[in-house]
């Protein structure tokens, strides 16, 4: 992991004198997991692609804004979100950004919790902005000042959000047994 | 430790310390409603870890742009043994010439006719363009000629396909002609 950061230290050094294969190598090694945050915040695969390519687009020319590299992993996912909420706010203009829940009523032990399907309901229920603390502190394993840099939000308000997305898919995927269910 | 359902959250989540992670444990040791709570915390984020990460459909690779490419002072600027290399290069390659053209001492009572130099000069540039020009009309010209017999192979492909489509159709006419002439079959 120290190895993992130093190289990409030096990788960013590199490309911010203009070398782009060295961006190309530290695209190839961030692409994946940007990917995966903004298809599962924007669910379209398509929408979830031409994002990421924008995201490390933005990332190159504004490289050298970033003050330190070891705080890449954050600065990118910044951008990543901002741009994704962007293309939301865009599709959505009456400006409203709290996705509702899909589907009211998907708990009560209904899903396997064995089945991704499951899951993705699950994920489904929460707001954009639960989902997206879910996003980054399980799937991407970001500290709790790191998602509030990215979200631009206290602490405090990622813990909130996070919480209770916890709450909610707790009663979805892991529902108290009651004995007499049916 | 009293019960408390953040105090689990940040538990799971990874975000105690190792001293309240160690009272958390302590806690739910004893504490009924805690331990269950935290099994299905711990339960849920199992469940979570079950999606797993897609493959980009396409990789995502820039190539390079000359908007975003360093001057060519900025990278020899940034590149000190290519700097020293060809500061080398330029030392050795004076040197060289200085041996060559090492000024010979003039003759006494020599006199430099500079219209003769200039004549001498004229003469080798006159050569070197027309040399240039005549290798490059050269160059041209075959060409040129391969051009002329591509082109003259094309239309004579062209042609063979023409005749053979006219060929077809009136190899068609002439079959619709003799069905009319017969009329219907029965």
């Amino acid at each position: 992991m120290i190895f993992r950061e130093v190289e990409d230290r030096d990788l960013i050094a590199k490309a911010r004198r203009g070398h782009v294969d060295a961006y190309n190598v530290l695209v190839s090694r961030w692409e994946k997991r940007v990917f995966n945050y903004l298809l599962r915040l924007v669910r379209q695969r398509e929408d979830a692609l031409d994002l990421s390519q924008d995201v490390f687009l933005k990332a190159y020319q504004n490289l050298k804004k970033l003050d330190d590299p070891a705080k890449f992993p954050a600065w990118l996912f910044r951008i990543a979100h901002n741009e994704a909420y962007s293309l939301m706010r865009k599709n959505r203009p009456e400006g409203e950004m709290t996705v509702e829940p899909r589907m009211a009523e998907a708990s009560g032990g209904l899903f396997p919790i064995e089945s991704t399907l499951a899951v993705r309901a699950a994920l489904d229920l929460l707001s954009s902005d639960q989902r997206e603390a879910v996003l980054l502190k399980v799937y991407q394993g970001f500290k709790f000042e790191e998602m509030a840099e990215i979200l631009a939000c206290p602490v405090s308000t990622v813990k909130s959000r996070l919480y209770t997305a916890l709450d909610l898919l707790k009663q979805t995927l892991a529902p108290v047994s009651t004995g007499g269910a049916e | 430790m009293s019960c408390s359902s953040e105090d689990l959250k940040a538990y799971v989540v990874g975000e105690l310390g190792q001293r309240e992670k160690a009272a958390v444990e302590v806690h739910v040791r004893a504490c009924e409603s805690c331990h269950e709570e935290l099994d299905r915390l711990n339960l849920t984020q199992s469940a979570l870890a079950t999606l797993e990460d897609e493959e980009p459909p396409r990789r995502i690779a820039f190539v390079s742009d000359r908007v975003f490419e360093p001057r060519w002072w900025q990278t020899m600027w940034h590149s000190g043994p290519a700097m020293g290399f060809a500061s080398a290069a330029v030392l050795a390659a004076a040197i060289l010439v200085h041996g060559f053209e090492r000024p010979v001492a003039p003759a006494p009572n020599a006199v430099v006719d500079t219209a003769q130099i200039q004549k001498s000069v004229d003469a080798a540039v006159t050569k070197a363009v027309s040399d240039a020009q005549a290798k490059q009309a050269a160059e041209f010209a075959k060409v040129l000629n391969a051009s002329e017999t591509r082109l003259e192979q094309q239309r004579q492909s062209d042609l063979a396909t023409v005749q053979q489509a006219a060929d077809y159709y009136r190899k068609q006419l002439a079959r619709y002609e003799v069905a009319s002439n017969e009329g219907p079959a029965q």
